[in-house]
């Protein structure tokens, strides 16, 4: 296998958006090639979740690459729940790493606002089990919610820790230009003000609303390229160094130890042996905090703190910019949205531009190895990944 | 007839899954057809809990107890629950009863109550 460069990067404002799911991703697509200065690209990669669903489109790369006006270029669409941004970038390393294509465009979209907040919902919840647990009326924040409480019996969680993350995302998400949510918290607004259960009602107990991300539309792009083609373009490189992918049972019950993410685990093991990297050498991740609580517990089977202690470094302030071992300075899920298909791929183009050195007041400082970890199902299906960047 | 929720025991290593998939995963024994259904014992221990108060239309309740149970023979499900005032490692005992309505047909699975 060769090696694969990210030269390339794009992304459209998350929020709710009142033009086409194609158009979400073609928009995307055109910053990342206008990035990287590239025209067209040897295939076109398209993630995405839902469009069948809730768009009532099919074949969504057909539409993407026919916007984009680059037919007759070869197109997929790649569906993998809501790491199917992920699973699009480690089909476009294999595409590139082979020697099959020089360069190819991964680009994320959805578009979740076109249906209401419960429909929504629904629709992500039709990825758990569909007998043993879809009919019972189980949503991923019923998952977020019942995997919480024990953890927070087992290990001291409290709603003040679920709370901070909240805080220290929406805050970061304050720097980040593209991010939903513009709306700085604070604990005495969502947890300790009388008005404070008013502003952040039950979802699941003893999840809040605060502890969920918002549902968004929104699209990212990234160009992967050999070696050549990426120096020929001029851009900064990052090298997507390590990657790893690890599934779980589909019904959550089935797990053997309940408040361990085994997935996530086993995907991080797996990218740092291919990248030759650790938990030690990275220094700035993108975690999937589709709620707070999943950061927390991410955190620790990644490897960043041991397990059941990931709370504690966050109340050190360890995971904020300017900490030890920074988490989600784009905003992450929580702040910056949450449109399922182009999570993956936005979390890639955080942790590139920190790489370069681009990000302006949410910079971590001397960014040189970077990680995300895109989370799909309830811990059922988890990529990680390993950048690094090239001087 | 009589409603059960059943597990599926494997013929050759005997591990018992809910709920059902094609190949063991005690022994990854792939021959076809090579489980036998059993009825899954009543009663179990709360293993964990929720209300959940952003439901899909189609459940027209305010706020819906859900739980995953460890049964009396260490099997854990997924159900409903109507217990006011739930705590972890209560002992509950399950019914089967209608737990969705969607348009055309109901949907049956388990409710637990406390035992």
């Amino acid at each position: 296998m060769r090696d694969v460069y990210a030269v390339g990067i794009g992304i459209t404002t998350f929020t709710r958006l009142e033009y086409p799911l194609a158009e979400i991703a073609a928009y995307a697509s055109m910053a990342a090639l206008k990035d990287s200065g590239l025209r067209t690209v040897d295939h076109v990669y398209v993630a995405n979740m839902g469009s069948g669903r809730i768009n009532n489109q099919t074949a969504l790369a057909s539409a993407v690459v026919d916007t984009l006006s680059l037919t007759p270029v070869g197109a997929d669409r790649i569906e993998n729940g809501p790491a199917s941004g992920a699973s699009a970038i480690k089909e476009g390393f294999l595409g590139v790493a082979s020697g099959m294509y020089e360069s190819a465009l991964v680009v994320g979209a959805e578009r979740m606002r076109e249906v209401n907040n419960l429909e929504a919902t629904d629709f992500v919840a039709t990825l758990t089990h569909p007998l043993a647990e879809y009919i019972y009326g189980v949503t991923l924040p019923s998952h977020a919610a019942m995997f919480a409480r024990l953890y927070m019996e087992k290990y001291g969680v409290t709603a003040r820790h679920l709370a901070m993350v909240a805080v220290k995302n929406q805050n970061n998400a304050m720097l980040n230009q593209w991010a939903h949510l513009h709306q700085p918290i604070s604990l005495e607004g969502i947890l300790d003000s009388p008005e404070a259960m008013t502003n952040n009602p039950w979802v699941a107990e003893p999840i809040r609303f605060f502890d969920c991300c918002p549902v968004s539309d929104g699209g990212a792009a990234v160009i992967l390229a050999s070696r050549e083609v990426a120096a020929a373009t001029g851009r900064p490189m990052v090298r997507l160094a390590g990657i790893g992918q690890a599934t779980d049972t589909l019904a959550v019950h089935e797990r053997e130890e309940p408040t361990d993410l085994l997935a996530v685990r086993r995907s991080a093991a797996k990218a740092y042996e291919m990248a030759g990297t650790g938990p030690d050498d990275v220094d700035v991740a993108e975690l999937h905090d589709a709620f707070t609580i999943l950061e927390i517990a991410e955190s620790e089977e990644v490897g960043f703190f041991e397990k059941g202690t990931g709370h504690i470094g966050l109340e050190n302030g360890e995971t904020a910019i300017g900490g030890r071992i920074p988490i989600n300075p784009s905003g992450g899920l929580k702040g910056k949205g949450h449109p399922v298909g182009a999570t993956g791929v936005a979390q890639a183009y955080e942790i590139i531009t920190q790489l370069r050195g681009e990000a302006g007041d949410r910079q971590v400082a001397d960014a040189r190895i970077g990680l995300t970890t895109n989370f799909g199902g309830f811990g059922n299906n988890v990529i990680t990944m390993v950048y690094q960047g090239v001087k | 007839m009589e409603r059960k929720l059943y597990g599926y025991r494997c013929r050759k290593c005997e591990t018992l899954h809910y709920p059902f998939r094609m190949v063991c995963r005690g022994c990854g024994d792939n021959d076809f057809f090579e489980f036998d259904a059993e009825p899954l014992p009543r009663r179990g221990k709360l293993l964990t809990f929720t209300f959940v108060h952003n439901l899909p239309a189609v459940f027209e309740v305010a706020r819906l107890g859900l739980a995953i149970v460890e049964l009396e023979n260490g099997i854990r499900v997924t159900g409903q629950i109507e217990i006011d005032d739930p705590e972890l490692g209560m002992d509950v005992v399950g019914d089967i009863g209608i737990v969705r309505r969607d348009a055309y047909e109901s949907r049956y699975g388990i409710i637990f109550r406390a035992a």
